[in-house]
């Protein structure tokens, strides 16, 4: 499995140096939010479903595991967000670069301990979105845009909660991360 | 009606991509973006996230008005829930995982992609807490249906 990993990445990396800075660095606001916008009125006008992330993951593990119920074409959406993404990268001027990530932790903490620190939050985030029914590109986006009252709790509570927390990451790291 | 799974597989792939190459020109698969945002050092992605709203609200509203029929999935179904506990709690959670993992479920797809390891370690943890939920479910405490913002059953494909 590393090895595939491995492999796979190396691949991205070759490709990424072939086209460069076609995209600037980062895509303005009015032009990327508008985008979304037109991307998930586009799939209800298609498929009359939501574009939101965390039904795929849901989908795609029961999919994986041959879960009698699961819906197989939602794995197809799954895979075309890192698919899209990669070309994304690799239209940049830095594209591809292999990295640890997550700098602003890294700074501060070994690279064991950002692991589990970055586990820990990714569990807590994957329990919370599926017990609120969606994430940012669920409630935030398509919920919202649908003019539920639930999503547009959701996501004022999870927009709210976000930013204490930071908050208290920042206090208690001394305002180092 | 009978619908074609492949046609979903296809459309899903594509409004997939492009979810994906709008997150990476936007950078909001880095961290650094998502971190900057939540210390409310930059305003941007609130912007984009209302941009996005500003967008389709609007254009939903009115394909519903005029009872669009959607190409694959028949008449066009907006969904909309009361707020309850599970809206709020489950938002909290992921909220606080969130801004530790700095990253949320489609962003973090690319930035693996983008060449940080540390994402696959993200992604486990998401598929981890999606299955405890999951599991906690089918003990019988509390339910999961599909929320507003999650695909719905109302379409049977595949």
């Amino acid at each position: 499995m590393p090895l595939v990993v491995g492999a796979l990445l190396q691949f991205f990396a070759m490709t990424s140096t072939t086209f460069a800075a076609l995209l600037p660095d980062r895509l303005s606001w009015y032009i990327a939010g508008p985008a979304l916008g037109l991307l998930v009125v586009g799939f209800f006008v298609m498929a009359n479903q939501p574009l939101g992330a965390t039904g795929a993951y849901v989908e795609t593990y029961k999919t994986v595991t041959r879960k009698a119920d699961a819906v197989s074409w939602r794995m197809f959406y799954f895979l075309g967000i890192p698919i899209g993404g990669f070309i994304g990268i690799a239209l940049k001027e830095d594209g591809f670069v292999r990295r640890s990530g997550y700098d602003a932790l890294r700074n501060e903490l070994s690279l064991g301990t950002t692991a589990i620190v970055v586990l820990v939050g990714a569990v807590v985030m994957g329990y919370g979105a599926r017990m609120a029914g969606g994430c940012t590109s669920g409630h935030g986006i398509c919920g919202t845009a649908q003019r539920s009252p639930a999503s547009w709790v959701a996501t004022c509570t999870f927009m709210a909660a976000a930013v204490v927390t930071t908050l208290f990451i920042r206090i208690v790291s001394g305002g180092a991360i | 009606m009978k619908k074609s799974p492949l046609a979903f597989k296809i459309v899903g792939l594509l409004f997939g991509a492009g979810f994906g190459f709008v997150l990476a020109a936007a950078n909001l698969h880095e961290y650094d973006t998502i971190h900057k945002m939540l210390r409310l050092e930059e305003i941007d992605v609130f912007l984009l996230m209302g941009g996005a709203i500003g967008v389709s609200l609007p254009l939903l509203w009115w394909l519903e008005r005029r009872k669009t029929t959607t190409v694959l999935g028949g008449r066009l179904a907006l969904s909309r829930s009361k707020p309850q506990r599970h809206h709020i709690v489950g938002g909290a959670l992921f909220g606080i995982g969130w801004a530790v993992s700095g990253t949320c479920p489609a962003p973090a797809l690319v930035m693996l992609v983008s060449g940080a390891g540390l994402a696959a370690i993200t992604i486990l943890g998401l598929f981890i807490g999606l299955n405890l939920r999951d599991a906690q479910v089918r003990r019988g405490a509390g339910t999961t249906t599909a929320g507003d913002g999650e695909h719905r059953a109302a379409v049977k494909v595949g």
